[in-house]
């Protein structure tokens, strides 16, 4: 998981390939770089740290040229050092590479090279790339057909770019398994990793698809196949989002903004036209098994579907996390599999993809990203339109994604008459004003959630319980805490307590529960016994409850009270007060909010 | 751009020190909240600042005088009535460019980092009038904003029902253009319709300060903000004319002063502050979050903990003062003692004439005001208050018979 990024135009582009960079700093931010061409020369600044520290330490805006390419880099083959960071150079200068993702083959061709002579300056599998293409233009003396060389001579995945001195108005950049978007500007093109990379200068863009290359210049550009040679006839798309949206407003963190973002994005989820729902549960109608696949949080968001379909549809659906799939997942052409991601970029979803399609079997999707691979691999995708999620850690695009997965539920439920119409009218009375009760709420409760979690920072072990459809939203829960807070926490269902984890109960470790309005009798009764189980330990409980919930409120130490409303998004309510609730732990204890140690946001490696 | 803070008000509630002083010339962390605020300014680049004085302005401005020392330029502004803020900042209006923006900040407040660069940032990137919010301990004296996913404010609620006070509040920054004087003018300088009138039309955009943030409203916010401000200090910082005699003990990050003479056998435990001039007698003890101001004398095995003396104080010897507020120039009999809580640790009460506050304390000593005379070996009980000017005779048990 690295961002690439690179800029052709007229002018001098360090400032604007920078702030490119910083644009895609949440893919990886432990080191960077950028190579610009000027007077036949190519220039490569790069050091560890994040953009804003490599900037003041090399003065990287002090670079002058017309174009240029830039890296942003998240280790996975070789330590977070200067040389290990990109651009890398050839041996004689003549071309610098970025490369995000991994050389399977790197370690032969890395032999190969050494016995030629060349000398590896870093430890990375991305090196071999500037070294192979420089091999090849010396035999051909031709750019683009040694970089085609080298592009046939790699395997694994790769978003590549190119730099060299022979060719001085062009990038040269190719893509397999790993993204790569090109920019179309006024007078000036874009490469980046993602549609983030240029946002703030154009709204035209070109998605690659595997095995394409493509040659940049400052207002043309050719998309070629690598093994053909063909032109590829592509059309450009507009992209939606504005940068304004992108930006954090008045919020120090994104991932507070994207929390409060949530009412708004709930409205765009309900936005999303009917038809789209339809044909997503006509497909979950037909099929006779339906996978749900997601991985991290969107595994979550697959088992709250799953309490959905049963709940509503009498019917039970596999829940898969993404990257056992293949190990446990027996499909047939009648199968369908409906996948979760917010990049649309995840390596491990898109194998399981590659895997239901090898059976034949029907594809869907959830996606936030426009363009990406998922969204262009499967049968058919619902994009969530939740805006840019830019925080490592994910929330609105989790709760956007239970909001679709239960569209489609009571969608599919009115076509086989579970519900009946005005049962359908009411969800969507209710649906309908949600986003309103959810903006007054986080208003209103901040403060108390905020208190709470200011005790709470000295807690090491944390416990999120819940029953029915509110475990999978206590799973969540806990990994939310885990990635912000670093601190150690467990989700699981309530009724797992008195099975084992009972024994680990004490005053040091803090219980979070969720509790369900007290008119569902029958989860609320075992939710209750659950905090008396910790209580009589000697357990601290905070808990989410819901207004006139009288008993909870006598056994709980503390309490966040949440207004009334309807059963079927209740669960939703409680869940964004505890991402608000790990905001806060983590701002207390000074955590890297946006970006937590050893995280990356969308994992494009296996 | 310019900065307006407003320094004017005289508050009941932080009675005894309002007697003899402004509000923001408390001393916190050993420093002057307004002294605090002008160096958040400078650091910024903001170096006009406009003050808008009226209670015993002489102590603001004999101190302050025209920003020399502190490297800024100073013009000051006297609201002679208590009108209100609006009307405080009419005031400032010949004073401020006709097209120009400038920053509004109240003087009792106080913020653990610098929440003007915060704002800054969000203003020029945005270019949007602006008003800093944050999220207090308890919310109850202010009024509730709410945001929407843009953080623009889009409701404010003066008086908050109870129970529901735990919430955004406005931080007591602004960031306002010229235009504001217009609205001053249609509102009869009412600065809350103002305020109203432009989330009605169009949303005010706002930024959120998380970091610590302290409205001095009560004395013993004088004490949580000073621990606020000390918890910062990362490093011990001895002037080197101090002198320090045999088997002084220092720990943590103790700030001391020119020309402090320490006797033998004293402990201080940082964060502590040792103002200038000061004399420290054998066997003190120094807990920690004490704060000595400018030439205090602290007697012979003399305890202080968790308290602010604002300067040349006189504490006798073998006195304990704990989780207390001693005004300037204030001196302490010998076996003065401080009782800070009661024996069932109820929440310490503490009563002003118009009004009975529950502290939410467990652990409060007494405030005394500037100027105060007590005598020898009297035992203080928790939230005791000494006017300022009071002469307290000694405790005698035992009299010569005359």
């Amino acid at each position: 998981m690295c961002g690439i990024s690179g800029i052709v135009s007229s002018e001098n582009i360090a400032k604007d390939l920078l702030n490119s960079l910083r644009c895609l700093e949440y893919r990886g931010y432990d080191s960077c770089g950028l190579a610009v061409l000027k007077d036949k020369k190519i220039i490569v600044r790069k050091n560890i740290g994040t953009v804003d520290e490599v900037n003041a330490k090399e003065r990287l805006t002090h670079l002058m040229g017309n174009i240029g390419i830039g890296h942003t880099r998240w280790a996975t083959h070789g330590g977070v050092t200067k040389e290990n960071s990109h651009p890398h150079l050839s041996m004689n200068n003549q071309f610098a590479i970025v490369h995000n993702g991994i050389f399977s083959n790197y370690q032969e061709l890395k032999e190969e090279l050494v016995d030629k002579g060349v000398k590896f300056l870093s430890l990375t599998d991305s090196e071999v790339f500037a070294h192979l293409i420089e091999h090849a233009y010396e035999v051909c003396q031709d750019v683009e057909k040694a970089f085609i060389a080298a592009l046939q001579r790699v395997e694994g995945s790769y978003g590549v770019a190119v730099l060299s001195y022979h060719e001085p108005q062009y990038i040269f950049c190719a893509k397999k398994d790993s993204p790569l978007i090109l920019g179309l500007g006024e007078g000036r093109n874009f490469i980046a990793s993602d549609i983030n990379g240029f946002l703030e200068y154009t709204n035209k863009a070109i998605t690659l698809d595997d095995d394409d290359y493509a040659i940049v210049s400052k207002d043309k550009y050719w998309i070629k196949n690598i093994a053909t040679g063909q032109k590829v006839r592509k059309k450009p798309f507009t992209i939606e989002w504005d940068v304004e949206t992108t930006k954090k407003g008045g919020y120090r963190h994104y991932m507070l903004k994207e929390i409060f973002d949530q009412p708004h994005t709930a409205k765009q989820a309900l936005k999303i036209e009917r038809s789209r729902i339809q044909g997503l549960a006509q497909m979950i109608q037909q099929s006779q098994n339906c996978y749900l696949v997601g991985v991290g949080t969107t595994y979550y968001v697959a088992i709250v579907g799953q309490y959905l379909f049963a709940q509503f549809l009498h019917r039970h659906v596999p829940v898969i996390s993404s990257d056992e799939f293949h190990q446990t997942a027996i499909l047939s052409e009648n199968d369908m599999l409906l996948a979760i991601s917010q990049s649309g970029e995840t390596y491990d979803t898109k194998m399981a993809i590659n895997y239901a399609q090898s059976f034949d079997a029907k594809t869907a999707a959830i996606v936030n990203v426009m363009g990406s691979s998922i969204s262009m691999m499967v049968d058919q995708v619902i994009m969530q339109g939740s805006g840019p999620e830019i925080c490592v850690v994910s929330t609105k695009a989790a709760f956007s994604q239970m909001l679709i997965l239960l569209r489609v539920v009571i969608e599919v439920a009115r076509v086989q008459k579970y519900i009946t119409d005005d049962e359908y009218t009411v969800f969507y009375e209710n649906l309908n004003d949600f986003p309103t009760i959810l903006e007054a709420t986080l208003n209103e409760q901040s403060g108390f959630v905020r208190n709470i979690a200011r005790e709470a920072i000295h807690v090491h072990n944390w416990l999120f319980l819940g029953c029915g459809v509110y475990f999978p939203i206590a799973m969540e829960s806990a990994l939310k805490m885990k990635e912000v807070s670093y601190m150690h926490a467990e989700g699981m269902p309530a009724g797992f307590l008195k099975h084992g984890t009972l024994a680990m109960i004490d005053d040091k470790i803090n219980t979070v529960v969720f509790v369900p309005p007290p008119d569902q009798k029958e989860l609320y009764g075992r939710t209750l016994v659950a905090i008396e189980e910790v209580k009589a330990r000697g357990g601290t409980v905070f808990g989410f409850t819901f207004d006139e919930d009288k008993k909870s409120e006598q056994l709980l130490d503390r309490m966040i009270c949440l207004p009334k409303v309807h059963y079927l998004v209740a669960p939703l309510l409680e869940m964004v007060m505890a991402q608000l609730f790990s905001y806060y732990v983590a701002l207390d204890l000074g955590r890297n909010i946006d970006k937590p140690r050893n995280l990356a946001k969308s994992v494009t490696v296996a | 751009m310019k900065a307006v803070i407003l320094a004017a008000n005289q508050s009941e509630q932080l009675y005894p020190f309002t007697q003899t002083r402004p509000k923001p010339m408390m001393r916190i962390a050993g420093k002057y909240i307004l002294e605090n605020t002008i160096e958040y300014l400078r650091e910024v680049g903001l170096r006009d600042i406009i003050l808008v004085v009226n209670y015993k302005r002489e102590m603001i401005q004999d101190y302050f005088a025209y920003g020399d020392q502190l490297g800024v330029k100073i013009e000051y502004v006297v609201q002679e009535s208590m009108d209100g803020i609006g009307h405080a900042l009419k005031l400032c209006e010949p004073l401020l460019g006709k097209k120009e923006s400038f920053l509004l900040v109240y003087g009792d407040v106080l913020t653990d980092g610098n929440i003007f660069h915060e704002a800054l940032k969000n203003y020029y990137e945005m270019g949007e009038e602006m008003a800093v919010v944050t999220l207090p301990k308890s919310s109850e004296k202010f009024g509730n904003v709410y945001l929407d996913h843009e953080m623009k404010i889009r409701r404010l609620i003066e008086k908050p029902q109870k129970g529901h006070n735990a919430n955004y509040v406005f931080a007591g920054v602004f960031l306002l253009s010229s235009s504001f004087f217009q609205r001053l003018d249609k509102r009869q300088n009412d600065i809350e319709l103002c305020f109203q009138d432009m989330i009605h039309e169009n949303g005010l955009q706002a930024t959120l300060w998380e970091k610590g943030w302290i409205d001095i409203i009560y004395p013993w916010h004088i004490l949580e903000a000073n621990r606020m401000m000390m918890r910062l200090w990362k490093e011990a910082r001895i002037h080197h004319t101090v002198s320090m005699k045999d088997q002084v003990c220092i720990e943590g990050p103790v700030i001391i002063e020119e020309k402090v003479v320490i006797e033998a056998g004293s402990i201080l435990k940082g964060p502590c502050f040792i103002g200038k001039n000061s004399y420290i007698g054998n066997n003190a003890l120094i807990r920690r979050f004490s704060v000595l101001g400018p030439n205090s004398i602290i007697g012979y095995g003399t305890e202080l903990k968790n308290c602010v003396l604002f300067g040349a104080s006189n504490i006798g010897r073998l006195s304990f003062v704990g989780d207390s507020v001693v005004g300037e120039n204030v001196k302490l009999g010998s076996g003065t003692t401080t009782v800070n809580h009661w024996p069932d640790f109820a929440p310490i009460q503490y009563h002003l004439s118009s009004e009975s506050v529950d502290s939410g304390f467990k652990k409060l000593g007494a405030f005394i005001g500037d100027d105060v005379i007590i005598g020898a070996r009297h035992t203080l009980g928790p939230g005791t208050i000494i006017e300022s000017k009071k002469n307290i005779e000694d405790s005698i048990t035992l009299s010569p018979n005359r």
